[in-house]
């Protein structure tokens, strides 16, 4: 029997030494980050750091949301699931025999969905027949399946946080491991980069519009944003739900997730962030030798849509058996924009905190309100929706917050925050700027992000700096450049009559 | 004291070689590479935290780390809201938020508002059912301002009457949004039937006790659960151990002793029925909760240990490598999200449960899918291969739990408050690599019953695939009479 040492032990003395912030520059942007990138285009960004034995490994694809075409939509998100169902020798007891059986699955789908697109017409009986073959030949090349066979060798292994997620912008894939098991990450994540096999593709299918239920159909705050976006961008894809449109992920097929694998999932497209107690070393000649070879493909080329400028006002409402809520939001520049900085102390002024004006008008003083929060979205590298979220307190209603809410934007337009609200900014930009270097897979979720949005690792850290040299006049400026009514975008849940009347009318 | 911990991997069976290959059409065999791969020993001896006792007997840890000016306070107390007599436990289950709004004896609200606001501290307060947490976190130039503010909200609270009345007004909101959410549904339905009247089975106050928030009310609750005798503290972060210990001595002088009052978690008992509870409600998807009584306490004994491997196979730990998962999931594509957990304490027993968001038209197919597997545990040996999957899981993610000192004085102060060693992760991990395939069916066997599992189903009847009579006797419950 092994002992583990666990108690009784001296202190570590701390080994790192403090990063001293120099005036306006974060200490992010001093970390001792290596860059190396293979001739086929693909990024690594090495940060060894003191501490606990374990590496976090995180992978960007520039490849999100917005690069679906149309009729796809969810397919990034169901692919990034696609994943984790192994490769040509993961996964597989007989990838040849397996492989023999997808062109007959696919077309069984396919019938599925020529079905269902008949729409009124569509005959229930067949589909449930044509449903019950999809299922029988799917789990019949499950024979030569080992599922989930990949999760499996992670946790044989102790990796930790496994998992991924998809954005409008990004896709990423992360987990971290004990420090001597970091080479583990090399076999697996160059195999299944390289040789993805789309298996248990319908059933996985199926899971994602759970998944979509769980997230969006069955929730208020899902519903009413997703509306919102829909509403407020109405050629720019950032409208569309991440998730997918819900008869869109029931038709999208093996073929299209590959499709859009081949566009995007080139090493050219991925930045690749490993932080923790490492050999830079190794880490390169480990680069080179499991991904050096997989051949660059064409670069991510960004979204040609622009969204139009908006022409007024836009209000909907959104039916759903719950009590009101209500999102406010305006079209604001990319993350990139020289204004970006500034509206991100704006936001700070108008909801970071409790002394934060929105907070102390609607919570503290007119009490209309249990929370008023803000949020910027879809996306981060094209323009996007500075939105508030607010939830009235009964009898108040949703207009009165939005009343409230816009007279402390036309407040902001002409007085400008305080020297006490700014040093309030600063502070928590100062203290953020140190709170976000504290876990390995925190931070190599901000480098690698950082690397394939805007080419620079230093960028997030950067832009912190920048904030915190922002001016009350800039503020001003931006808030009186945006918050403007033409360019607003109203969304309310609602309560259906009927739902109303059962309650009574009262809630 | 210094040991090195030598965990080796998977030992080689084929000889290394990864020669750096020509062509990507030609896959190298993962598999094998894989095998081949022979990892170093793992040479860590985590930092243990110092313990010393302030003069009033207040027990407090310490781990320095300055690699970053931050500084991190943890303030535990042995008290919670199932501790406080029934009629208070609205008042103190928001207790947490009065004490952080409601200003203090020497401060109004919205200066300690400014103050932590001004000084970015991170201030979060919790008094949950068993025991109550604080965490704040800061620039370590602001060390003063943290600690004195920190001991003022806990010492001295105001309970601002205007504060109290904005409380109430959310929370009475939060009363008429009950029902908006699914989670919010299945949790107050299967705590009600599972717990009945029982504090541990609450997690909203009613309209009742929020008419009943008073200042002296919240008084009475806050000098019983934040009194020194219930207090341990943590400390992490950028300090010098002297001063720091001198500042918490001035901060505790004069705190009077813990009053009477509070009494020990009433008994549990776990309903042993109804078979089929349904709550009607029209979701798209189905909400799914089974479960009983789960008979066993955190304890260094062979059924405990196998308890914890049994449930990271069954739904927990193991994930996509758990029955669960791979069943009503990966195999069957009825739901996204489905889990099972055994709960316990060192001090009582907990719930076994297991649970899933379905397919609405799956529901009594995923219901009687999710018994069987259940079932399973008892009558389906898992194998030498699966338990060795969690011992290698825990063993080789050991040093997770020492990942920073934020996370070691969490666990010690977590120990501590329940009773257990200091080094329980080591007899945890020593446990779990005793457990055998036959200790995991047995404690299975002994404590897995499904033909005695409570279910609570909230979804829309018309949408299932069958009668949910199929599954067992169906009792309703409309959402109405869920009462908190």
């Amino acid at each position: 029997m092994r002992t583990l040492p666990l108690a009784g032990l001296a202190l570590l003395v701390p080994l790192a030494t403090s990063v001293p912030l120099h005036a306006q520059e974060s200490p992010g942007e001093k970390l001792p980050v290596v860059t190396h990138v293979l001739p086929n285009g693909m990024t690594f960004l090495l940060l060894r750091r003191e501490g606990a034995p374990t590496v976090a490994f995180v992978t960007h694809f520039r490849a999100g949301g917005v690069d679906e075409w149309t009729g796809i939509s969810g397919t990034a998100h169901l692919f990034e699931h696609m994943l984790f169902k192994g490769t040509r020798t993961i996964g597989t007891k007989n990838y040849d025999a397996e492989q023999a059986l997808f062109p007959r699955i696919d077309a069984a789908a396919d019938s599925v969905t020529a079905e269902f697109r008949k729409g009124a017409l569509t005959d229930s009986a067949q589909l449930k027949r044509l449903r019950d073959r999809l299922k029988q030949l799917e789990d019949s090349a499950r024979q030569y399946t080992v599922s989930n066979e990949l999760w499996r060798i992670l946790t044989e292994n102790g990796a930790q946080n496994l998992n991924a997620s998809t954005g409008n912008d990004l896709t990423n894939y992360f987990f971290s491991l004990p420090a001597n098991r970091a080479k583990l990450w090399f076999v697996l994540e160059s195999d299944r980069i390289r040789n993805p096999v789309l298996r248990e593709f319908y059933s996985e299918r199926e899971v994602v519009m759970e998944e979509r239920r769980l997230s969006i159909e069955t929730q208020p705050f899902g519903m009413l944003y997703e509306q919102f976006v829909a509403t407020a961008f109405q050629a720019h894809p950032y409208g569309r739900p991440v998730v997918g449109v819900a008869s869109e992920i029931q038709a999208v097929n093996r073929h299209a997730a590959l499709e859009y694998y081949h566009r995007f999932y080139a090493p050219n497209n991925a930045v690749v962030a490993i932080v923790g107690d490492i050999a830079v070393d190794s880490m390169k000649a480990w680069a080179s030798q499991y991904f050096a070879d997989i051949p660059a493909g064409e670069p991510h080329r960004p979204v040609v849509t622009q969204e139009p400028p908006q022409r007024g006002e836009r209000r909907i409402e959104v039916q759903f058996d719950a009590s009101p809520i209500v999102m406010i939001g305006y079209h604001v520049p990319s993350a990139q924009h020289a204004d970006a900085p500034a509206l991100a102390v704006l936001s700070q002024i108008l909801t970071g905190g409790r002394t934060s004006r929105l907070y102390q008008r609607l919570v503290i003083r007119d009490r209309v309100a249990t929370a008023i929060g803000s949020f910027m979205a879809p996306g981060q590298l094209y323009p996007r929706e500075f939105a508030f979220q607010g939830v009235p307190i009964a009898p108040h209603t949703t207009r009165e917050i939005e009343q409230a809410l816009y007279g402390e934007l036309e407040r902001i337009q002409r007085e400008p925050p305080s020297p006490f609200e700014l040093q309030r900014v600063r502070n928590q930009i100062d203290a953020s700027s140190y709170q976000r270097l504290q876990s390995n897979l925190g931070l190599a979720f901000q480098l690698s992000s950082s690397e394939a949005l805007w080419s620079d690792w230093r960028r997030t850290f950067h832009d912190q700096g920048t904030q915190a040299r922002v001016t009350a006049a800039d503020v001003q400026r931006v808030a009186k450049t945006y918050f403007e009514r033409t360019n607003r975008t109203v969304a309310t849940l609602v309560r259906p009559a009927a739902a109303a009347d059962q309650k009574g009318g009262n809630e | 004291m210094r040991a090195h911990l030598a965990l080796l991997g998977w030992l080689a069976t084929v000889p290394a070689s990864t020669p750096a290959r020509a062509a990507a059409q030609q896959p190298t065999d993962s598999r094998r590479a894989i095998e081949s791969l022979q990892f170093p020993p793992l040479r860590f001896s985590p930092p243990m935290p110092k313990r010393v006792k302030l003069s009033n007997g207040v027990p407090v840890y310490l781990l320095p780390d300055k690699t970053l000016p931050i500084l991190q306070l943890f303030v535990v107390s042995k008290a919670g809201v199932a501790h406080v007599p029934d009629s208070l436990w609205g008042v103190g289950w928001h207790a947490d938020e009065i004490i952080r709004s409601g200003g203090t004896t020497r401060l109004s609200p919205d200066s300690v508002d400014k103050l932590l606001d001004f000084y970015a501290i991170q201030f979060q307060l919790n008094t949950e059912n068993e025991q109550s947490r604080a965490f704040v976190s800061g620039l370590s130039r602001y060390r003063d301002e943290m600690l004195e503010l920190t001991f003022d909200l806990l010492r001295n609270p105001r309970n601002d009457t205007s504060r109290i009345r904005i409380l109430a007004a959310q929370q009475e909101e939060n009363w008429r949004r009950r029902n908006d959410q699914p989670f919010s549904v299945i949790a107050r339905a299967w705590n009600q039937v599972m717990l009945g009247d029982h504090p541990l089975g609450r997690t909203l106050a009613t309209p009742a006790e929020i008419a009943g928030f008073t200042p002296q009310r919240f008084r009475w609750v806050e000098e019983r659960i934040f009194c020194p005798e219930n207090l341990l503290i943590g400390v992490t972060g950028d300090f010098d151990e002297r001063p720091l210990i001198a500042k918490l001595e001035s901060l505790f002088r004069g705190w009077e002793r813990c009053k009477a009052g509070l009494r020990e978690l009433p008994p549990l008992h776990f309903a042993q029925g109804p078979p089929v509870v349904l709550v009607e409600k029209d979701f798209n998807q189905t909400s799914i909760r089974m479960g009983h009584a789960g008979g066993l306490k955190v304890a260094n004994t062979p059924d405990y240990f196998a308890s914890a491997v049994a449930e990271f196979l069954l739904g927990g730990g193991g994930g996509f490598s758990s029955r669960l998962l791979q069943r009503v999931r990966s195999d069957s594509g009825f739901a996204y999200s489905v889990f099972s957990f055994w709960e316990a304490t060192p001090k009582r027993e907990g719930q076994f449960a297991a649970g899933a968001q379905v397919r609405a038209e799956k529901t009594v197919a995923a219901l009687k899918l999710m018994r069987q597997i259940v079932g399973s545990m008892a009558t389906e040996p898992v194998t030498a291969k699966d338990v060795k999957l969690a011992q290698d899981n825990r063993v080789n993610s050991f040093v997770f739990q020492f990942e920073n000192a934020g996370q070691i004085i969490s666990q010690q102060l977590s120990y501590a408050v329940n009773g257990l060693p200091p080094n329980w992760f080591e007899v945890y991990l020593q446990g779990i690599q005793r457990v055998t395939p036959e200790q995991v069916t047995d404690v299975a066997q002994r404590y897995l019953h499904p033909e005695r599992l409570v279910t609570v189903v909230v979804g829309k009847p018309s949408a299932f695939d069958k009668s949910l009579s199929e599954y067992g006797p169906v009792t309703a419950l409309s959402v109405d009479s869920i009462k908190r």
